[in-house]
């Protein structure tokens, strides 16, 4: 062990009762009753306003000038709203983007203006009065025509904007921020090389399509505090951003409250804040007034975050043993109009683009380029799943063409506890092999499997994957606990619940130090009043952090808890322990004092006076050994990754040869999740992810014209997973080697379940029909015009 | 939420919705189901002055059997369809084919008239209808006229029925025969065509094809049918039917699929459909409903 | 326009426009907010409520159309004590984040009241209008058959 771990958490146990058993979901209730409230289920009341949005038509354009009268004649509206009331820009990560265009529109949909009206209905039949002149400039649809010398310039202030310290932007071209990594020396361990692979891979931009749109009622009372209900997974972020974009009005952050109930599903376009800060602004044109926007589902898919397109130029060099030695990965990322959020991912993919494997010559280039589409941001896989499509297909490629078997050849490379990571620091400890063996054998690896259907033919395949989350350096997690009358406890916290099962495992974390029934927990969705601080819930991160975070609270209450029996009974603390709502004592099998007598009102002693009272505590965490200082020529220096999940994945599939469909007959999806704090929720995680990228390799793709407008905004011809578009077999594996600083030794599984996906499909389509599919998604068209070309050459 | 604003009107009698239809001057949509007109309400991809909800009106609700004919009225829904065990022994193709529309919450309100009057080149129910002899009743301020399926579609979203007709039923002469209903979709979900292909074998070695989503309507496949005549099927017989493809249909490229793709998925679905009908003719055969690719 | 409306056994009287779609009368006017907007072009199934027991998309139909017909959402189904249906949910973890639950539990409510032992295709077919982004289908699916499962036992 390399790495040095400040925090050790509270040592595995074998005797758990809470934590690691397949609890019930504690929302489970709410959800299947029709009681969970979703933001827009929220009532406010007949005052309640209804926005709309105006916006662009063109990929690109310089706005002349904008017509409002009409539409603020028009019947029921309570006022309009544009870039000249909110001259302001904001961002993650880099701030760059803006309430409403300034100047120019970037892509279409971009939001011009924006119209508070008494309904709905009068919001959007004004918003279509708003009359805006545009002149219409040539758009830039492609990152590698964007990084071209000559292109014109999408955002020439780039160089003024702010942004994190760790993005090395360049001034007068479009390319918003660079990760270069360079170890090693590539070039001469190319030239040294048995066998060197180089090719291209295209992956399209994706829509996460969460069920719930995204819905922000925001309200600035007569007070002048602002309080804005958001679906999001990012309530504090949320809170600071509309504090930092809308502090020229005069708010400081005690002021602005964002309240999140549950969320319809995330998957990363929840994060951060995007069409949020259009329902903010609002609220503060019409101070006194609730107004609610309502995306569209049609805006979910052009106006809210998608998930980038990239072209990866990829060469591979190994020995004729089988050893990699050089990988040199070029990732030209198409960003969008704005990449505030989304030159994080690009920066995350830079960092780890070797895949899971021992590389000593390394060279990495991950471009965030700007284009003419809607902004990019974070998506479940944040980078991992797009560098995986072709790094993953290319490992099969060279097993193939050193005659390795592709299991072997990834069992040989894969990183391991203490190998050298891309950027200097060290593997932590993961279950790799053991998820390659499992996920082979579960697929019966190396045994043919011979089709009934003389139309069809079977094919397997298997891919690796990694994810360590991507976050600031300092991201941190805080949460309160408090034990009531009865013995119950009431945690708060601010991670959010988006379907995940966060909640539920908070509560097994809270119960399992408690020794508490996970049904005497309660954890509810944040209100940033309320519930203390917490960055984000993204990037698989809240088990392990916000976790942390629980645990130490409930370390604290037990404490707090021995500290009141020692004082009345004298039991030194090492003999207390908690168990069945009570508090025991190893010493002394008489005693078992109940939690419901005394965690409110105390102990009363001999002499009629009382000791403790409410039992409260709260605990944070923060990483305290990442930082994110590395050089920006070669990346090395810093420590910016706390850790890295890993996982694998195996298919059996059939094809049908002459149509090109494709039926997923059997699936096995192996990670190591440290340890599973909930079994049945890790499985849950396994068989949505897998599901979930499945669909974006056979199916699912954003289409835009050639002018930059998207042509498939809806579920009719985006087309997501039904209940028949699942695999007939799903086998998750969860591999538990500790997370050595982890509650309990749980790392994150949520966004890794979906990385392998894409590439185990096309390794399966090739193991298949020998017809190697660099593009995605993989279709049956595509595969069927392959298939049929190849017999007609 | 639908933003444009319209009038209502619900008759409960044909005369009255005849009536209601000439009287009025401006833009009419009828409602059956809805699950096409207040989709394209939503969308303000149309914007009429009047809706006329023919719900009401008592009798075109019912699917009977009349000698050798086959009555569906045009509130008849594909779920309808489905659980009718006078379809299932009479005209199961229209069961094959129901079963491909959307899902069953959208089949509890659609209705195979509305499919055809939305008259879309993806309209599952055209290639069956077609591939059926079906006859289409209509009634308006003239009194009742029928129209042959085969002079039905006459463009995109375009019928012969006018403004002020209201089709009542359908008529399907009943024959023994095998069909099959073969959809190209993109995935084993819901989806509108990419292509399709309603086949129909009746004893004596007659053949009716129609394809789906590859012209601007559903389209009868008068020369592939005239190669085929008379003819007992062969893997020769076939391949010739299968070279006339090509020359039947016009597909174009859009965000669904390619022109060659549906060109050459045309060619397998009739290849698989006509092997698959003639065995059903004989008894045999997978069983209606099974999917053939 | 004057709408009566039978909303889980009970009556409403509504004043709505011929445009006003059943979901947001459902959702604003009644109050009653288990149907979900997800997509309002009946693509996702989230606004799925019970029409006379059948399933039907609330966005596809107009609030003037329910006039005389009774109508179910989940709020009805589990008003006194949660279906077998909804407990097997629950103990299963079928759901994630629940948004599409309303919409799935009656689907399959539909199907088991006609089908009650249905086979795994049944049930596939049955769900297929109702999006669920988070589960990948598979423990609500499993939940559905056993359902089946114990209707076959108490009929058996
Ligand atoms: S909201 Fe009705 S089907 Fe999506
Ligand atoms: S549980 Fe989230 S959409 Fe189904």
């Amino acid at each position: 062990m390399t790495t040095t771990y400040p925090f050790e958490a509270d040592s595995v146990d074998d005797a758990l009762t809470a934590v690691g058993t397949p609890a019930v979901r504690i929302d489970g209730l709410d959800k299947i009753s029709g009681a969970a409230q979703f933001v827009d289920d929220l009532d406010f009341g007949p005052d309640l306003l209804h926005g709309a949005v105006v916006e662009s038509p063109h990929a690109y354009a310089r706005i002349v000038s904008i017509d409002t009268s009409a539409a603020e004649a028009a019947p029921g509206v309570v006022k309009v709203i544009t870039g000249e009331d909110f001259p302001y820009n904001f961002g993650m990560y880099m701030e760059d983007r803006y309430i409403f265009a300034q100047h120019h529109v970037r892509f279409v949909g971009e939001q011009v203006a924006g119209v508070i009206a008494r309904t709905h209905r009068q919001a959007v039949r004004a918003a279509k009065l708003v009359e805006v002149e545009y002149e219409v400039l040539e758009p830039l649809l492609d990152p590698k025509e964007a990084v071209a010398e000559d292109a014109p310039l999408i955002h020439p202030n780039l160089g003024d904007y702010a942004h994190v310290p760790w993005f090395f932007p360049k001034a007068d071209t479009n390319i918003a921020h660079w990760r270069k990594i360079r170890k090693g020396d590539t070039e001469k361990a190319f030239a040294e090389a048995d066998y060197v692979l180089e090719d291209t891979y295209r992956v399209p931009r994706y829509a996460h399509c969460a069920i719930e749109p995204h819905v922000t009622v925001g309200k600035l009372d007569h007070a002048g505090r602002l309080t804005v209900w958001t679906a999001s997974q990012s309530p504090h972020t949320q809170r600071h951003l509309f504090a930092e974009a809308l502090a020229p009005l005069g708010f400081a952050h005690k002021d602005v409250r964002v309240i999140t109930p549950y969320v319809g599903g995330g998957f990363g376009g929840k994060a951060g804040v995007s069409m949020e800060i259009i329902g903010a602004a609002m609220a503060t044109a019409v101070k006194g007034h609730p107004v609610k926007l309502r995306f569209t589902r049609e805006q979910e898919f052009y106006n809210t975050y998608q998930r980038q397109g990239v072209v990866a130029e990829l060469k591979v060099g190994v020995m004729n043993n089988g050893t990699i030695t050089a990988v040199e990965h070029k990732l030209y990322w198409d960003a969008g109009a704005y990449v505030e959020y989304g030159a994080n991912v690009v920066n995350a993919a830079g960092l780890s683009a070797t895949g899971p494997y021992r590389v000593p010559n390394i060279s990495n280039d991950s471009l965030c380029v700007y284009t003419n589409l809607p902004p990019g941001g974070p998506y479940r896989g944040f980078g991992y799943s797009e560098f995986h499509f072709g790094l993953e297909s290319h490992m099969d490629r060279i097993a193939e063409a050193i005659g390795m078997d592709p299991v072997d050849f990834r069992r040989k490379n894969a990183i391991v506890e203490g190998d050298e990571l891309s950027y200097g620091g060290h593997m932590n400890p993961s279950g790799m092999i053991e998820a390659i063996d499992k996920t082979a054998a579960a697929i019966e690896w190396g045994v043919d499997e011979e089709s009934k259907n003389p139309n069809t033919i079977m094919g397997k395949g298997v891919a690796l994957f990694w994810k360590a989350p991507a976050m600031p350096p300092n991201a941190s997690s805080a949460s309160f606990l408090k034990f009531n009358e009865d013995g119950s406890v009431n945690v708060s916290v601010s991670g959010m619940e988006l379907g995940q099962g966060y909640l539920t495992v908070m509560a097994q974390i809270a119960a399992e130090i408690l020794g508490l029934p996970v049904e005497m927990v309660r954890v509810e969705t944040p209100d940033t009043d309320r519930n203390p601080y917490e960055w984000q819930t993204v990037a698989s991160h809240v088990t392990w952090s916000s976790g942390l975070a629980v645990e130490k609270a409930a370390i604290e209450a037990r404490a707090k808890i021995f500290e009141v029996i020692h004082e009345v009974y004298g039991f030194e603390d090492e003999t207390l322990y908690l168990e069945d709502q009570k508090v025991k004592c190893t010493t002394d099998p008489e005693f078992a004092k109940p939690l419901r007598e005394f965690v409110i009102d105390g102990i009363q002693t001999d002499d009629g006076t009382w000791r403790g009272g409410p039992i409260i505590a709260s605990g944070k965490f923060m990483p305290e050994f990442t930082n994110a200082n590395s050089d920006p020529e070669t990346g090395q220096g810093g420590h910016p990754n706390v850790h890295y999940t890993v996982g694998a994945c195996g298919v059996l599939i059939e094809i049908d040869k002459e149509t090109g469909r494709i039926w997923v007959r059997k699936a096995a999806l192996a990670v190591d999740a440290g340890k599973a704090i909930n079994p049945d929720l890790v499985k849950g995680q396994i068989t949505g992810g897998l599901v979930q990228g499945l669909a974006t390799v056979l199916y699912e793709d954003m289409r835009f014209d050639d002018d930059g407008r998207l042509m498939n905004p809806n579920f009719t011809d985006y087309k997501i997973p039904t209940s028949f578009d699942i695999p007939d077999e799903m086998i998750p594996i969860i591999v538990e080697v500790p997370q050595p600083d982890g509650p309990f030794g749980a790392r994150g599984v949520g966004e890794h379940t979906m990385i392998a996906a894409a590439p185990v499909i096309a390794n399966a389509v090739y193991n298949a029909l020998g017809v190697r599919i660099k593009s995605m998604p993989i279709t049956q068209e595509k595969i069927a015009l392959a298939v049929t070309d190849r017999h007609h050459n | 939420m639908i933003a444009h604003e319209f009038a209502y009107e619900r008759p409960t009698t044909l005369e009255e919705a005849t009536r209601v239809l000439t009287e009025h001057s401006g833009s009419v949509r009828l409602l059956a189901g809805g699950t096409d007109l207040v989709a394209w309400l939503r969308d303000d991809a149309v914007a009429p002055d009047l809706v006329v909800d023919i719900k009401a009106i008592p009798g075109l609700d019912t699917i009977e059997l009349d000698g050798d004919e086959l009555h569906v009225g045009s509130l008849v829904t594909f779920t309808d369809l489905i659980e009718s065990e006078v379809v299932a022994e009479h005209a199961p193709l229209l069961i094959e084919m129901a079963e491909t529309v959307a899902s069953p919450g959208i089949r509890n309100r659609a209705t195979m008239v509305g499919n055809i009057c939305s008259a879309v080149p993806s309209c599952d129910a055209g290639p069956v209808l077609m591939a059926y002899d079906t006859t289409v009743h209509l009634i308006g301020p003239g009194g009742a006229r029928s129209v042959s399926i085969d002079d039905w579609f006459i463009g995109l979203r375009e019928t012969a029925c006018s403004d002020d007709e209201v089709v009542t039923h359908l008529t399907l002469a009943l024959r023994p025969h095998g069909g099959v209903y073969v959809k190209l979709m993109r995935y084993g979900g819901e989806d509108l065509a990419q292509a399709a292909v309603g086949i129909v074998e009746y004893p004596g070695h007659e053949y009716r094809v129609a394809f789906g989503a590859v012209a601007p309507t559903p389209i009868r496949a008068h020369r592939i049918e005239e190669v085929l005549r008379g003819k007992p099927l062969g893997e020769e017989v076939i391949a010739d039917a299968v070279a006339l493809v090509r020359d039947e249909i016009s597909p174009i490229t859009d965000m669904r699929a390619t022109a060659e793709y549906r060109a050459r998925m045309c060619e397998v679905m009739l290849e698989r459909g006509l092997a698959a009908s003639h065995e059903r003719l004989e008894g045999a055969g997978p069983a209606y409903g099974t999917r053939l690719i | 326009m004057e709408l009566s409306l039978n909303v889980n056994n009970e009556e409403w009287a509504l004043d709505v426009a011929p445009a006003d779609v059943l979901l947001d009368v459902l959702r604003e006017r009644v109050g009653t907010k288990s149907p979900k907007i997800g997509c309002e072009r009946g693509d996702c199934g989230s606004c799925t409520i019970l029409i006379d027991g059948r399933s039907v998309r609330s966005c596809l139909v107009l609030a003037v159309e329910a006039e005389g017909h009774e109508i179910t959402t989940v709020e009805g189904i589990g008003a006194d004590h949660l279906s077998e249906l909804q407990n097997l949910f629950i103990s299963n973890n079928s759901f994630q984040c629940g948004f599409c639950a309303p919409g799935i539990v009656l689907s399959a409510t539909e199907l088991l009241a006609r089908n009650p032992s249905p086979s795994r295709h049944d049930v596939q077919e049955a769900l297929s209008g109702n999006l669920c982004r988070c589960t990948g289908y598979e423990p609500i699916i499993e939940a559905v058959l056993a359902a089946g499962e114990r209707n076959e036992e108490v009929s058996a």
